[in-house]
């Protein structure tokens, strides 16, 4: 029992840590999970944390990140990342008509409930897929091959992406034979280095006389915030209470088809549920706030669905966000590692039992929730006032370029740096160019690490 | 902090006045990077100072730690520890140092605006659709944000420009029948 009591101690310390840094990380558009989520959560897993620790720090993160960055979004209509793109026609629209709180509240109020929706859903669709789970470990380097190829097709370079495979896992394969020359073996620079890839490849672009004729602006972009309206008496509203039944329906709906989905994009899913409660709903004020409400719940739903199945059922990071964002969760050497070889598993899949994901998982998104809804209700004006006003892009690209720098030097000193560069420019470009974005990069790791062995070993 | 015209006259002009001097030199200066607005020079700077903060900081730390921490892959995680702390101190310096390039307006509540929307919503497949249909927790929430009447409005005005237009349709047609002949 005491040893019960320990763990729910630290799980409940690194969730409130998980979701008190993620709500600030946030408010700052433009910073994608897999940047900050991933690197994070991996220092967590390196310094030793217990793995219910691990895992309630990523989960309340990822949740509490979620609902802040609806703050952005709604009041100075910049998406606050990628996830949020779907939803700023809606919360643009609703800001114009003069109640951007309303956007807010609907949006924060769609993603606790579908957060509390799709962790019980995911857990079981995991358990179901459970059985499936030993013979799709077996099968993983063809697993992962299969899935890189369609993810790739799914990306919006469609057959290109799918090519380009060829020649980014190939670019990988060499790079880890040269590093493997000096003994130096890389994951996380990787990750890093397609994550942050358009950062790394625009700052090569600025470099060149040619590019940077492009990239000039002869003004500073305006972005306008909406007013402050404080429209409920009291500390906060109650969620419950924003949605009505309607709302609350489509809401739970749309989150539990979406959780059961794990291997499409959340962007993607949180289109076409959008568009699906949109056709059901008569009257245009009612249809901009169940939409957004569904919609934003669905990008929750998702989100944590790719998360956990993939985490519970197989042990291998086998979606978009397994494969980015929650990487350390499967894969933190030298703590938590997949060997295929093998087919020894040594993450939370085998740390933690269903019954663990569930309670842990559900008390993740307690603690966001009792963090970031009362900030983003009373102080979201403020909040991104400040940050719109204060902190500098500068600011922003320094502490990435400074991360891009520790973590690369951490994990293999010069070689570490070199290899993050490389990969950052060239998997930049070719999204740049071609579409084919960092989900299917991320694929392509996993391609080179886990398919290319096999595939040579069928050739030999 | 009420950002007026006045302000975003100035964003046409320099950025940060604080820092740089040659306001023409300035806005030669701006380009796009990663989705913002930046000054190039301040780029520079920032990258500089993101990649000495950091990488100093995590050196630093896993020298000394070394001399205490006995366990190399212990030292190696909290000097990682540090050198993030020191990825976070440089975008504080870095903050403290550059300013934002965007220019930050209170967007005040204007009926144009409203409006424009509320034909755009219209103009959308499902259209406005009417007050009537609304289920009443709709409805008081409409109310007490005043968008019922505006909608109601709204909905009216559509419907009498609908009728007005098949009204116009039976004259205009009549009259151009006319012109042809």
């Amino acid at each position: 029992m005491d040893a019960l009591a320990h763990q729910v101690l630290v799980a409940v310390s690194m969730g409130l840590i998980g979701a008190i840094v993620f709500a600030g990380i946030g408010l700052i558009s433009g910073t994608d999970e897999t940047t900050t989520l991933a690197p994070l959560t991996l220092l967590v897993a390196l310094l030793g944390v217990p793995p219910v620790g691990v895992f309630t720090f990523f989960m309340a993160g990822a949740v509490a990140k979620h609902m802040t960055h609806a703050i952005p979004t709604a009041l100075l209509g910049i998406p606050g990342d990628t996830l949020a793109a779907p939803l700023l026609q809606q919360a643009t629209m609703l800001r114009n008509l003069g109640v951007p709180h309303i956007a807010l509240r609907k949006m924060i109020s769609g993603a606790i409930i579908a957060a509390f929706v799709a962790v019980p859903l995911a857990v079981l669709f995991a358990v179901l897929l459970a059985p499936f789970g030993p013979s799709i470990s077996k099968a993983a380097p063809w697993v992962f091959l299969a899935a890189a190829v369609a993810i790739a097709y799914f990306s919006s370079g469609r057959w290109a992406s799918v090519l380009l495979l060829v020649p980014f896992v190939l670019v990988i394969v060499g790079l880890q034979a040269l590093t493997g020359k000096y003994g130096v073996k890389l994951s996380v620079s990787y990750f890093l280095g397609i994550a942050i890839g358009p950062l790394i490849a625009d700052l090569f672009s600025i470099l060149s006389p040619t590019d940077r004729a492009m990239m000039r602006r002869d003004r500073v972009k305006t972005f306008s915030l909406a007013p402050d309206v404080k429209g409920w008496s009291g500390y906060f509203p109650n969620p419950l209470k924003v949605l009505d039944r309607q709302q609350r329906n489509w809401t739970i709906a749309t989150a539990a088809v979406s959780s059961a989905t794990f291997v499409f994009s959340p962007v993607a899913m949180t289109v076409v549920m959008g568009e699906l409660v949109g056709s059901r709903i008569k009257h245009a004020y009612h249809r901009l706030t169940t939409v957004i409400a569904a919609r934003n719940g669905v990008t929750e739903a998702t989100y944590i669905a790719e998360a956990l199945i993939p985490l519970i059922a197989f042990g291998l990071p086998l979606s978009p966000v397994a494969a980015g964002p929650a990487a350390p969760l499967f894969n933190a050497p030298p703590r938590f590692f997949v060997d295929t070889a093998t087919g020894h598993m040594n993450n939370l899949h085998t740390l933690m039992t269903s019954w663990e994901f569930l309670g842990y998982g559900l008390l993740s998104v307690v603690l966001a929730a009792l963090i970031a809804y009362p900030f983003s209700m009373n102080y979201a004006h403020r909040a991104a006032s400040f940050v719109a006003r204060r902190l500098s892009h500068e600011a922003i690209i320094a502490t990435f370029a400074g991360l891009i720098v520790v973590i690369s030097v951490w994990e293999g000193q010069l070689l570490g740096f070199l290899v993050i560069v490389t990969i950052g420019l060239l998997g930049g470009l070719l999204s740049r160019r071609f579409g084919f974005n960092t989900g299917v990069q991320f694929m392509g790791y996993y391609a080179a690490v886990l398919s290319v062995p096999a595939l040579t070993k069928l050739i030999a | 902090m009420k950002h007026s015209v006045l302000d975003a006259d100035e964003a046409l002009r320099p950025a940060s006045v604080d820092i740089s001097t040659g306001v023409d030199a300035q806005v030669s200066h701006l380009v796009e990077v990663w989705g913002d607005t930046v000054d190039i020079r301040h780029l520079a700077w920032s990258v500089a100072l993101g990649i000495g903060i950091s990488l100093g900081a995590f050196s630093a730390a896993n020298y000394f730690l070394a001399l205490y921490v006995h366990e190399v892959a212990m030292t190696r995680a909290y000097a990682m520890l540090v050198g993030l702390a020191g990825c976070l101190i440089a975008g504080a310096v870095c903050a403290k140092l550059f300013k934002p390039k965007r220019v930050v307006v209170d967007q005040s509540s204007d009926t144009a605006r409203r409006e424009e929307v509320l034909d755009q919503l219209a103009a959308e497949a499902g259209g406005l659709g009417f007050v009537a249909d609304l289920p009443l927790p709709v409805v008081i929430e409409m109310k007490e944000l005043g968008l019922y009447d505006v909608f109601l409005k709204h909905e009216q005005r559509i419907e009498a420009k609908r009728r007005a237009l098949d009204e116009d349709f039976v004259t205009t047609n009549k009259s151009t029948s006319k012109e042809a002949s």
